[in-house]
């Protein structure tokens, strides 16, 4: 598969907090183009047209949890084989690999360095297309 | 990107400081909840605890991205607790209300350590403000130890044990079967040791089973394994040998004897690096003499004038030097003979290092107060070996004449001497120090209760507390009996209020055991701070004044000096 630049990510979070800080470390240090979801509905609505490269999701929201959502957005046209990572503060190991098992190509740990949050995604996904 | 990075870390101050402000709404609220569990029943109880694992997984979430990393602690502890309560039917509830509230004040506590988010990314453009050292209480991250329990999971035993040892500086992490110990060293990582019980349900082959697996894994060969066990029989001692453990506990343990003996089996043999002065005058063998020693793992420091030793003496302060026999202007004996007339450098080792092979000649040598002659050319091995057990001698000495022999801390004459340097050194620098006077309140009852065994175990918890809080540059002494006094360079009244109050209050939870009894000790503080206090002497009147105020308002307090 050849590489594509990375540039449209579509993140699903609902704490208002981390949705700036990441915003802004995805967008200020990363330069991707982000488009931010409060719940799981909201990102099933804005998918189909916004076409992310990528899919960044929290996995424990109220209402819709973050393995419910991506198994959603499958189902929409084009997002079947998007690459998904979930962030979360969870961190039992057992956890990990059952995300990965959902689907997801990493899982990101929080609370995380927004200064680093860029290179630690554009490695994902350099990794997701290399190998 | 890079050009993005100032305006960034500008928006991140700014994000932070909005967070701060946030932080203190979520505790309040994180209290509201505590309380609606306090007053609640069943299922509303179930509901109220829900609200904190929520909350306070989400303020784990976010804590240390944006300068709190203790916010992140704190409240994935409570998260942790509220899930196991959850799992366990709610059970315990009145303990478990207890536990919480702690935590809640610890989190309020932690929500004032604001951290620097970049500064670990971005040490050069931050540079000017590391500079203005940071305050940080609690220990340097580096020298935390990590353990790991294997044991039955109780909730709420379990949650205590986890704080205490974070209390004593240690990242503990819990699983609650052997079979699980592996798994969990393979994805969490090594740790420096492992605490495990021996029976679990009803088993005792398990744990021991599971520590064979452990050591046919070259990695965890050596990992220090203590068991911690009610079966106190040969039989299982022995099968604890033949697994390597390194300590037997038979419960119930104290917290403090229990640190002592995690401090032993996990002592770290890499000391600090041996300071060598190597005095020659050619530049060339001085040089190769300074890689030999380097290449060790030394720190050193040459010269090639004899004529600025003493400068270069007082700012290395090395551990042994290193002396050419003959140099222009003046030799090595002479050298000899001037440094050893400075009294605080009266034990330090010199070796000489020379081509000279005539005996009489060394030995002549050595009368003016060299230790040890050792002749060029030398193997580098040799050198360092030499190096080495001069070095190695020379600390146990000092550390016997300047210690106290059950804590290890500075004893009287050497901490008052320390604190005459350290204000000499405020001088010239124009900065703070902080003198604090402590004193464990009741110490008497504690000896007159449960004997002087127990009072020294408390006194030792007290002297391991006291290191594990302060920073290396922080000069701890026992001053006699139950009184200690710490001297905090670069720090003002403040400051030290603010550590030594955490301090009060970590050691009045520490939880003693004697004859079957359980009992918590307090202490009382005095702070006062150099230059409002203007010499050694007023300094320590004044710490003491507050520490007397501290004890006639009820003790169990800081105190700072009018």
């Amino acid at each position: 598969m050849s590489e594509r630049d990375l540039s449209k990510i579509l993140y699903v979070e609902d704490d208002p907090d981390i949705q700036v800080v990441a915003q802004m470390a995805l967008e200020m240090v990363g330069g991707f183009t982000v488009s931010i979801c409060s719940s799981g509905q909201e990102a099933i609505e804005k998918a189909a047209n916004f076409q992310p490269d990528m899919i960044l999701l929290d996995v424990m929201m109220p209402g819709m949890d973050g393995p419910t959502t991506l198994a959603n957005l499958r189902t929409i046209e084009g997002l079947q084989s998007t690459p998904a990572v979930f962030m979360t503060a969870k961190v039992m190991p057992s956890d990990i690999e059952r995300y990965k098992g959902l689907g997801a190509v990493d899982v990101i740990v929080k609370p995380f360095d927004p200064m680093t949050l860029a290179a630690r995604i554009k490695d994902i996904w350099s990794k997701f297309h290399g190998g | 990107m890079v050009d993005d990075k100032p305006s960034m870390e500008e928006k991140l101050a700014q994000l932070q400081a909005q967070y701060a402000l946030k932080i203190i709404g979520r505790i309040d609220e994180l209290q509201g909840f505590l309380q609606g569990f306090n007053g609640a029943q069943d299922g509303a109880r179930n509901d109220a605890l829900k609200s904190i694992r929520d909350a306070t997984h989400k303020l784990a979430g976010s804590g240390a991205t944006f300068g709190f990393p203790e916010v992140t602690v704190v409240a994935r502890k409570m998260e942790q607790a509220c899930v196991a309560a959850l799992e366990m039917g709610n059970k315990g509830a009145p303990e478990l209300a207890k536990q919480l509230e702690e935590m809640l004040a610890d989190l309020r506590a932690a929500s004032t350590k604001r951290d620097d988010v970049a500064r670990d990314m971005n040490a050069d453009v931050r540079g000017e403000r590391l500079r203005s050292r940071e305050f940080v209480p609690d220990l340097h991250g580096s020298s935390r130890q990590k353990v790991l329990f294997v044991i039955p999971c109780d909730g709420a035993s379990a949650m205590q044990m986890l704080l205490e040892m974070d209390h004593f500086g240690f990242d503990a992490r819990i699983v609650d079967h052997p079979d699980k110990l592996l798994d969990d060293l393979h994805t969490n990582g090594a740790v420096d040791v492992i605490i495990t019980d021996l029976e679990f349900a009803g088993d005792a082959e398990v744990a021991i089973a599971a520590l064979k697996q452990l050591r046919d894994e070259a990695e965890y060969k050596n990992t220090p394994v203590v068991v911690h066990t009610v079966l106190d029989s040969f039989a299982a001692r022995l099968s604890a040998v033949r697994v390597g453990v390194n300590a037997y506990l038979v419960k119930p343990v104290d917290m403090a004897d229990m640190i002592d003996v995690l401090d032993q089996v996990t002592r770290r043999h890499e000391d600090e690096p041996f300071r060598v002065l190597v005095v020659d005058d050619d530049e060339s063998i001085a040089s190769h003499t300074e890689l030999v020693l380097q290449g060790a793992g030394m720190e050193t420091r040459a010269t090639t004038n004899p004529m600025n030793l003493f400068e270069v003496l007082d700012d290395f302060s090395p551990e042994l030097i290193l002396l050419d026999l003959y140099m222009p202007g003046c030799d090595g004996q002479e050298i000899a003979a001037v440094v050893r007339q400075r009294e605080e450098y009266a034990g330090i080792p010199i070796v000489f290092l020379s081509g000279e092979s005539d005996k009489d000649k060394q030995l002549s040598a050595m009368q003016l107060g060299g230790d040890d002659f050792l002749t060029k050319p030398i193997r580098s091995s040799h050198l360092i070996s030499s190096v080495r057990i001069r070095v190695t001698r020379f600390r146990e000495l000092r550390s016997f004449m300047a210690r106290d022999s059950m804590t290890g801390l500075f004893n009287h004459t050497t901490t008052k001497q320390l604190l005459d340097n350290e204000i000499a050194r405020t001088q010239r620098s124009g900065g703070e120090l902080a003198l604090v006077a402590l004193d464990i309140d009741h110490f008497k009852n504690v000896n007159d209760s449960y004997g002087h065994g127990v009072g020294d175990r408390v006194i030792k918890a007290l002297a391991r507390l006291l290191r594990q809080r302060l920073r290396s540059a922080d000069v701890i002494g026992r001053m006699g009996g139950e009184e200690f006094a710490a001297i905090l360079p670069d720090s003002g009244v403040d400051e030290a209020f603010q550590v030594f109050d955490k301090i009060r209050q970590v050691f009045s939870e520490i939880v003693f055991h004697a004859e079957n009894k359980t009992f918590n000790v307090t202490l009382s503080c005095g702070v006062a701070a150099f230059p409002t206090h203007g010499t050694a002497t007023v300094l320590s009147d004044a710490a003491d004044k507050a520490l007397y105020a501290a004890k006639h308002a009820g003790r169990d307090q800081v105190v700072k000096a009018d």
